[in-house]
């Protein structure tokens, strides 16, 4: 054989063999980490997680004032950031689409997608605790707003843009005016892509600590007041699994399992919703 | 039927040649178009009983229209009447402007910056391309089918009532008497009647498209713009789409684009040649298949180019 | 239905239909547009407001004093930046060969039916939180590399002079390394997906011809795809490097939060999110609040640039494949 073929032949072989070691490598990490998020985190799953409170050092108890803060945060965030993220990603998409100014925003938007998300949470505490004086939920849910925002301006933007101009173009030739055909017309035949977008953008927020770390801080305690600092999981898990506490670390893996499995839920709801859509169509 | 505009090309049967004039220089006689299979095609169909005697009234009279996309012009001082209850076809070769001049008559394409149309459309006495009319209310009045089916994303009976709601108040039993006759016009009313509620994404191309025309005609308007409605569909859906054309005709004053001849042939009562963005000639559907006027038509409708 | 068309004769849009709804829409979308933009302006402004007081106090050579000390209030950005630098090119010396392995991999020699549930998997990477990664790094990774990997490379490379500065002091399992390496997995994803994107923009007569010429499959990669497709790569791994420079749980977990430099890569160190995550709630007094805004503040300009850069980079090549 030629030796010229020979060493080529050599190195596509070794290159080749380095792409799949490389793709083992990647999911060896994601089952090693799924794993052991199992196996740590499935002995602290029972009715007390649910039940109790974060406890303090050395005693037993629960998550639930973390969750709960969590979903409310969460709720809320979703409340603010989706009304927000879809109304600015429609102005792109149907008003500014060439547009200099349009560009501007896009720019900008994709920015703030991949910014990190404690600078984010520095942002807030300058404009929300310091002037507020003290730490509270809303700032929290502000916080994770603005990390939302982005994922759904950028969604929403791509899937109307999806929608043909045609569907755009029947509507018009009946006499509706823009923001009908807009509101009638394009957002319903985009409808579930935007949903998915949401749901992702859900996901994402739902592991994100350092933007909580100085907005909405911890509690200890069960708490109502959307004015005061609220537990949440993120953080909780922080505190206790640096901790030296055995109690704390096992509470901490429960909450890791809990997160990983609702953005899991999450993000298999928004692939099986983009499927059955692209199905129907 | 005479038009009064036509002068035959070929030799009349019944005229002699004039050859033998030693005056005259030789004359050659023209052949007659080689059989043409489209002239053929412009018959008397049973149940044809509009009156062509009569000049019909102009419904919409484009005048000296020229559009521009950016600074390339599309159409070059464009005048043509469309007949009201009649069906005008414009032809011409890919990008000769027949969608172009269809789409102006909706002014549909304004909804893009950097198109602008020059000239008047007379409609009813006004000149629709008047700057500050409400475009809205104009496209209220003109219906437009589009060449690939486009229903909403809703149930089929909302397709309908969508146009209607948009400018009238109309109670629920009057809502689905209107929709009924709309999808009944539209020859789609016994294939759906049962699944009103079915999303209109559900029916077949054919289907669909009649259902578009049926959303069209639902807000009644009095012109109707067809572009190549029948382009993106089966011969069979075709064949339903044009038997509906020709009832439809009996109400609206239509306007057709299409690049199929033998459609433009069977279907059209006028027909329009553009080419390169001017108005070659225009005439009555008989006319121009069996003794056009312009070499050009000629050439493209016996297939030398396009 | 009558004859006339409603009409603005003189341009007002009062009669039209639908004009006040038309109005109000665009106003209420462009509002949130600009909401965006304020968004940025206020991050920036709240950074360069609440940094100003330790940036006057300690002028430039806050960027290169290496001293953080809360008691007697010297404060340094060196070590954060430095750690901040280091792990993330530790993240990509291992993440962009990685990424561009399973990239090859998914776009070349996968099989159809396999290539689907592949990169959902490898996207899962990307889903799971930072903070997941923390805990696992702590828990898991750090003891491991303690006892396994770190001795061998003390031992291995810590003998050759030169690299072997990187790899002396005692096996910690954390450290900037650990740290490096759980960057890599966090990135690789990311720098993957889009890198497979772009793969998958080149023209499959460009790959075919060169296969037809008798290349081989990493050559047909090597010379041929990843040459037409460089803008896009480039801009991938500038988006990978600007989530590693920003991630903040999972360092946190395992640097160590040594304010310090040191060349071995097996000591403790910190970063710029990481120290802000550990200080940030405990500092005590204006100039170190204000110190930390001001590593903040650098924070954001270093991933600014990168991310603007690798902006840039993919909108040329959406021009590019456009025309």
């Amino acid at each position: 054989m030629i030796p010229l073929y020979a060493r080529r032949r050599l190195t596509n072989r070794i290159i080749i063999g380095l792409s799949i070691a490389a793709t083992g490598f990647g999911l060896l990490w994601l089952v090693m980490v799924l794993g052991t998020l199992l196996i740590n985190g499935a002995s602290a799953i029972g009715p007390a997680l649910f039940a109790q409170m974060t406890p303090p050092p050395g005693s037993s108890g629960g998550l639930l004032n973390a969750i709960a803060g969590s979903v409310v945060m969460t709720g809320i965030a979703t409340l603010i950031g989706t009304p927000t993220g879809i109304l600015a990603g429609t102005f792109l998409a149907e008003y500014a689409r060439g547009s200099q100014f349009g560009e501007l925003v896009r720019f900008i938007n994709d920015i703030l997608l991949s910014a990190p998300s404690i600078i984010i949470g520095l942002f807030v505490y300058e404009a929300m605790v310091v002037r507020m004086g003290h730490f509270s939920a809303w700032a929290g849910a502000v916080a994770l707003a603005i990390i939302m925002v982005p994922v759904i301006v950028r969604t929403t933007e791509d899937m109307l843009r999806l929608v043909p101009s045609a569907l755009r173009e029947a509507a018009a030739a009946l006499g509706a005016p823009k923001w009908k055909v807009v509101v009638m017309v394009t957002y319903r035949a985009a409808l579930q892509g935007m949903v998915t977008g949401v749901l992702l953008a859900i996901a994402r927020i739902s592991g994100e600590t350092a933007p909580l770390l100085f907005t909405a801080l911890n509690n200890q305690f069960w708490s109502t007041d959307l004015n005061r600092p609220m537990a949440n999981l993120p953080v909780v898990i922080f505190q206790f699994a640096m901790s030296p506490y055995a109690d704390w670390q096992v509470l901490a893996w429960g909450g890791a399992l809990l997160i990983t499995v609702s953005i899991l839920v999450l993000n298999i709801t928004a692939r099986i919703l983009a499927a059955w859509s692209s199905f129907k169509s | 039927m005479n038009s009064p505009t036509a002068r035959p090309l070929a030799t009349e049967p019944d005229s002699p040649d004039r050859v033998s004039d030693d005056t005259a220089p030789p004359r050659q006689p023209r052949r007659p178009l080689a059989a043409p299979p489209i002239a053929a095609l412009v018959q008397r169909k049973p149940g044809d009983e509009a009156p062509k005697t009569a000049m019909p009234d102009v419904k919409a009279d484009v005048r000296h229209v020229n559009f521009f996309y950016g600074k390339f012009q599309a159409l070059h001082d464009i005048s043509v009447p469309l007949y009201d209850r009649r069906v005008t076809a414009f032809i011409g070769p890919s990008g000769c402007g027949k969608s172009t001049l269809l789409r102006i008559l909706n002014r549909i394409y304004e909804l893009y910056p950097g198109q602008t149309a020059t000239g008047e459309v007379i409609l009813d006495g006004e000149n629709i391309l008047m700057p500050g009319l409400d475009l809205n209310r104009l496209r209220a009045k003109i219906g437009m089918v589009f060449q690939k089916p486009t229903p909403f994303p809703m149930a089929i009976y909302d397709n309908i009532a969508f146009g209607i709601r948009l400018y009238e108040k109309v109670s629920k039993s009057e809502l689905d008497d209107r929709v009924e006759s709309a999808l009944r016009r539209a020859a789609l009313w016994d294939e759906v009647k049962d699944k009103l509620r079915d999303s209109g994404l559900s029916l077949s191309g054919g289907q669909q498209q009649r259902l578009c025309i049926a959303r069209a005609i639902a807000i009644e308007p009095e012109v109707l713009l067809l572009d190549e409605p029948a382009s993106a569909l089966d011969p069979i859906s075709t064949q339903r789409i044009e038997e509906l054309i020709a009832e439809l005709k009996a109400d609206y004053c239509i306007a057709m684009v299409t690049h199929n001849m033998q459609q433009a042939a069977r279907s059209s009562d006028y027909t329009a040649f553009l080419y390169l963005g001017e108005l070659v000639e225009f005439d009555e559907t008989e006319t121009i298949f069996t003794h056009p006027r312009v070499r050009r038509t000629e050439d493209y409708i016996t297939g030398r180019f396009g | 239905m009558s004859a006339e068309i409603a009409i603005g004769r003189k341009g007002r849009a009062a009669g039209r239909h639908g004009a006040f709804g038309d109005a109000a829409f665009k106003t209420l979308t462009l509002a949130f547009a600009v909401l965006v933009l304020v968004v940025l302006a206020g991050v920036i402004a709240s950074l360069v407001l609440g940094a100003a007081p330790a940036l006057e106090h300690f002028g430039f050579n806050f960027l290169i004093t290496e001293a953080w000390n809360p008691v007697t209030e010297k404060f340094g950005a060196l070590a954060p930046v430095y750690g901040t630098l280091v792990t993330s090119a530790i993240a990509m010396l291992i993440g962009i060969p990685v990424a561009f392995g399973i990239a090859l991999f998914l776009t070349e020699l996968c099989p159809n039916w396999l290539k689907r549930p592949l990169s959902i998997m490898i996207e899962l990477l990307a889903a799971i939180p930072s903070i997941i990664y923390g805990i696992w790094g702590l828990f898991v990774l750090a003891p491991f590399v303690q006892e396994h990997i770190e001795p061998a490379l003390i031992d291995t490379l810590g003998a050759v002079p030169g690299i072997g500065l990187l790899f002396q002091g005692p096996p910690l399992g954390i450290g900037v390394l650990t740290a490096g390496f759980i960057l890599a997995i966090m990135v690789l994803p990311f720098i993957s997906a889009v890198m497979r994107d772009v793969f998958e923009t080149v023209p499959a007569v460009l790959r075919e011809s060169t296969y037809a010429l008798g290349a081989t499959t990493s050559e047909v990669v090597w010379r041929v795809v990843l040459p037409y497709a460089r803008i896009g790569v480039f801009g991938g791994i500038l988006l990978g490097l600007g989530r590693a420079l920003g991630e903040t749980m999972a360092v946190t977990f395992v640097i160590g939060n040594a304010h310090h430099i040191h060349a071995s890569l097996l000591q403790p160190g910190t970063t710029i999110s990481a120290a802000l995550a550990n200080e940030f709630t405990e500092a005590v007094g204006d100039l170190y609040l204000s110190s930390l805004i001001a590593l903040g503040l650098i924070l954001f300009v270093i991933t600014f640039i990168v991310l603007a850069l690798a902006k840039l980079l993919l909108i040329r090549l959406e021009k590019q494949a456009g025309s």
